[in-house]
């Protein structure tokens, strides 16, 4: 039998089996798609350990050998300026890897190649993948590949990864990965310093390291403290010579990165781009304003709309479970334990995922089509007034659907500092689930001025978010944030590398966020239903209810089912208004089901969950819906709230809603994300500011509205 | 003085010096802007701040404050 690679295999033989290759480029260079290509459905999506940095895996197998392939974070330099960056650098020194991949943009190569030759003086051997070649070929320009491999002396494989070309040729070119064979020269004395230091160093990357530390950067790895001495040494001598170390070597890099682009660029005619013409519109003085607004709705009602459907059919499927436990002969504790609070609380969990599912797809689209840094672009200067940057509009408008995916869109920032500026105002901004409770409210107190009601308390919740990212900036002493960024050019995004991260972002949450929700649901659930035997008006929940009115007093609520509703609502805001209907008007009885009308629900339920998502899609496009539909006739449970407070108390009730402490799974996110602690902070800190706004309303009102 | 963030839009000029906080010079450096290299002024935000810079083949934005620190030749 004809055996086609046996004849490369001997090649192959120097690449011990299952070699470690990692792919390293700057951002936005197509690195993702390249992956995708390599890998197939073999990529896993997961975190770097103890970070929540992405680290995409995957298994290659090759004729004749494994390769295990680890996606280092995108990075233009490996004297890294974000915590993602310093990973790349620290990974590469830490952890040699057999091959690196060293994605470049071919209409870009400037810029790419200082990378490149950082990695040259790490002394690792490199394969070039000069992607996007048919962007370069767009721009207008022609390449010559082969000088630049003459110059490197490493393989250089043109590829446009989304489409696959290449692909084969940069598998075979693995084995030919050599040490590129250009060092950039320093200019005299740098160069004389760069080699005396390097000399007194023992690992592979002595010059890179050497270059490091005479630029006075951090470098991760254990030294010997007498060549840090003699390094601060001759970096001290250079300044006082009227170098400065860090430029002249960035600029050296620059100089021969230079040279070398320009060497492969052989021809140019300057063309109009796609991302030339696009952004003449979306970045427009006039409609780029509104152009940005229309896209963050979209992105906004893809991630509800789609996702809606889901959450329901979810709830739908607990009240089978429900209905079937409680056709179990079980006592009846058991049963309200089971039914209301263990599939309670698993139910609560898992009805996060379509949303985070749908959200991450948004958001990935957003990201990698390149509109995320235009929409950050028009932002920015209204996200500067909270010194924050543009980028923090998103999460922040996602904050108005639910604060859970929200939390976690904060990603979409650069630096740990201000991810959590923005995760703690995020719980401010009003959620769909508060909007019940207000109408319900603005309608029985505020019959006129309902809508500019529920309009005041949005703003005040927006003004209160961006006033905590403030404060927090202040007291943290930082600079204020950068707004620098690239505007990478339009792109569309590998679809199975978005599915597979939202699906591993979603299942992060579940794992991570999960038993901390359910427990929170099972504590809400004993409240209300101990000590066993008693009907709700002799449970625990009314006890605490009405511990908590002397601390309402000075806001005028006085009613322990108002004050009650609050402690079920630090579950999920949404139940509120269901809570005081139950207090005031008494449970509905919630039948046992038998086992095929369960089914029957079920199935009834997922195809009604299906059209309800086919039938999104044009409703996406639709205009939105700002205005609370009015009730015709007061409610019985308006009738009942109207005599139980004045509308001053309703005014401060509302405002304490609004602000107070964010909803258990929003908790479990920041948890999630930043830590206990923070998590802590948030709750208490949120407390405070909402019974003093609360008072502060309700003093307000008291003089506008009469007592 | 030229400073990056008084450029008229569409004029290039050539960058001589980074007299920007030392975070925001290796940012500065990351993206390619560096002295010696020619910038264009692409567009101003619709809120008049940021602006869009071309350095070489990169786009990029950055705020009036942080163009500031930029110094063009004459």
């Amino acid at each position: 039998m004809s055996c086609p690679d046996c004849k490369s295999a001997a090649a192959r033989r120097d690449l011990v089996k299952s070699a470690r290759m990692v792919t390293i480029g700057n951002p936005n260079t197509g690195k993702t798609t390249l992956i995708n290509a390599l890998a197939g459905s073999d990529l896993k999506v997961g975190n770097w350990p103890g970070t929540t940095v992405e680290r995409l895996e995957a298994t290659l197998r090759l004729p004749g050998k494994e390769l295990l392939l680890v996606d280092l974070p995108g990075t233009y330099s490996l004297s890294p300026t974000t915590p993602e960056e310093a990973l790349a650098a620290r990974e590469l020194l830490a952890n040699p890897p057999d091959v690196v991949v060293n994605v470049v943009d071919a209409g870009n190569l400037e810029r790419n190649l200082h990378l490149t030759l950082e990695l040259a003086e790490l002394g690792l051997p490199v394969v070039l993948a000069m992607n996007l070649m048919d962007e370069a070929a767009a721009k207008g320009y022609t390449l010559d590949p082969a000088a630049l491999e003459k110059e490197l002396g490493v393989p250089v494989i043109p590829l446009v990864a989304s489409r696959g070309a290449g692909i084969e040729k940069l598998l075979g070119s693995l084995d030919q990965a050599r040490v590129p064979a250009l060092q950039v020269r320093y200019p005299g004395a740098l160069e004389s310093a760069v080699r005396e230091l390097a000399s007194r160093l023992e690992h592979p990357a002595r010059r890179w390291i050497a270059l490091a530390l005479l630029a006075g950067e951090e470098v991760p790895l254990e030294l010997d403290p007498a060549v840090q001495e003699f390094a601060r040494s001759r970096r001290a001598e250079l300044e006082r010579a009227g170098i400065d170390p860090y430029l002249e070597i960035e600029n050296a890099r620059y100089t021969r990165a230079h040279e070398l682009a320009q060497r492969v660029l052989v021809g140019s005619e300057p063309r109009l781009t796609l991302t030339d013409r696009v952004d003449r519109w979306v970045l427009h003085p006039l409609l780029g304003g509104p152009i940005f607004l229309l896209g963050m709705l979209l992105a906004f009602r893809f991630t509800f709309l789609f996702s809606t459907p889901w959450v329901d059919f979810i709830g739908g499927l607990q009240e089978v479970l429900a209905g079937w436990i409680r056709a179990l002969p079980l006592p009846p504790l058991a049963v309200s334990f089971l039914a209301d609070g263990l599939i309670g609380g698993v139910g609560t969990v898992i009805s996060f995922a379509p949303v985070l599912f749908f959200l991450y797809l948004a958001l990935a689209f957003l990201e990698t089509s390149g509109f995320l840094a235009r929409a950050a672009f028009i932002a920015d200067r209204m996200m500067l007034l909270a010194g924050l940057p543009g980028r923090a509009f998103i999460p922040l408008i996602l904050g108005f659907g639910c604060n859970v995916p929200a939390v976690y869109a904060t990603r979409v920032l650069t630096g740990r500092l201000d991810r959590l500026r923005v995760a703690m105002a995020v719980p401010f901004m009003s959620c769909s689930a508060r909007l019940p409770v207000f109408v319900l409210l603005a309608a029985v107190f505020f019959p006129e001025q309902a809508s500019l009601v529920v309009f005041g308390l949005y703003l005040l919740g927006m003004m209160v978010g961006l006033l905590t990212a403030w404060l927090i900036g202040r007291a943290a002493g930082a600079a204020p944030s950068s707004g620098l960024m690239e505007l990478p050019p339009y792109r569309l995004p590998a679809a199975r590398v978005v599915l597979k991260q939202a699906w591993a972002r979603t299942r992060s949450f579940l794992t991570g966020a999960g038993g901390f929700i359910t427990l929170a649901v099972v504590v809400i659930w004993a409240l209300l239903n101990l000590p066993p035997g008693t009907d709700m008006t002799h449970s625990y929940y009314v006890l605490l209810s009405s511990a908590l009115k002397p601390l309402f007093a000075p806001l005028g609520v006085d009613d322990w089912r108002l004050l009650g509703a609050l402690i079920p609502g630090f579950v999920a805001k949404e139940v509120v208004a269901g809570t005081l209907a139950l207090s005031y008007l008494g449970a509905e009885p919630s039948a046992a089901l038998g086992l095929l009308q369960g089914l029957g629900q079920i199935i009834a339920g997922f195809w009604s969950s299906v059209l309800a998502t086919l039938g999104a899609v044009p409703a996406l496009f639709g205009l939105p819906q700002l205005v609370p539909p009015a009730a015709d006739e007061p409610t019985a449970l308006q009738l009942a709230l109207a005599s139980a407070i004045t509308p001053a108390a309703a005014l401060a009730y509302m405002v304490y809603v609004l602000l107070y402490t964010p909803c258990v799974a929003t908790l479990a996110a920041i948890r999630h994300e930043f830590g206990r602690g923070w998590a802590l902070i948030a709750v208490v800190y949120e407390l405070i500011v909402a019974w003093l706004l609360a008072w502060g309303a309700y003093r307000l009102a008291l003089i506008w509205l009469g007592a | 003085m030229r400073r990056l963030a008084d450029l008229p839009e569409d004029t290039p000029a050539r960058i001589r010096a980074l007299k920007t906080p030392p975070l925001l010079r290796r940012r500065l450096l990351a993206l390619g802007v560096r002295p010696g290299a020619e910038v264009r002024v692409v567009r101003r935000a619709p809120l008049g701040d940021p602006m869009e810079i071309a350095v070489g083949d990169t786009l990029i934005a950055i705020r009036h404050a942080e163009a500031a620190g930029v110094e063009l030749e004459e």
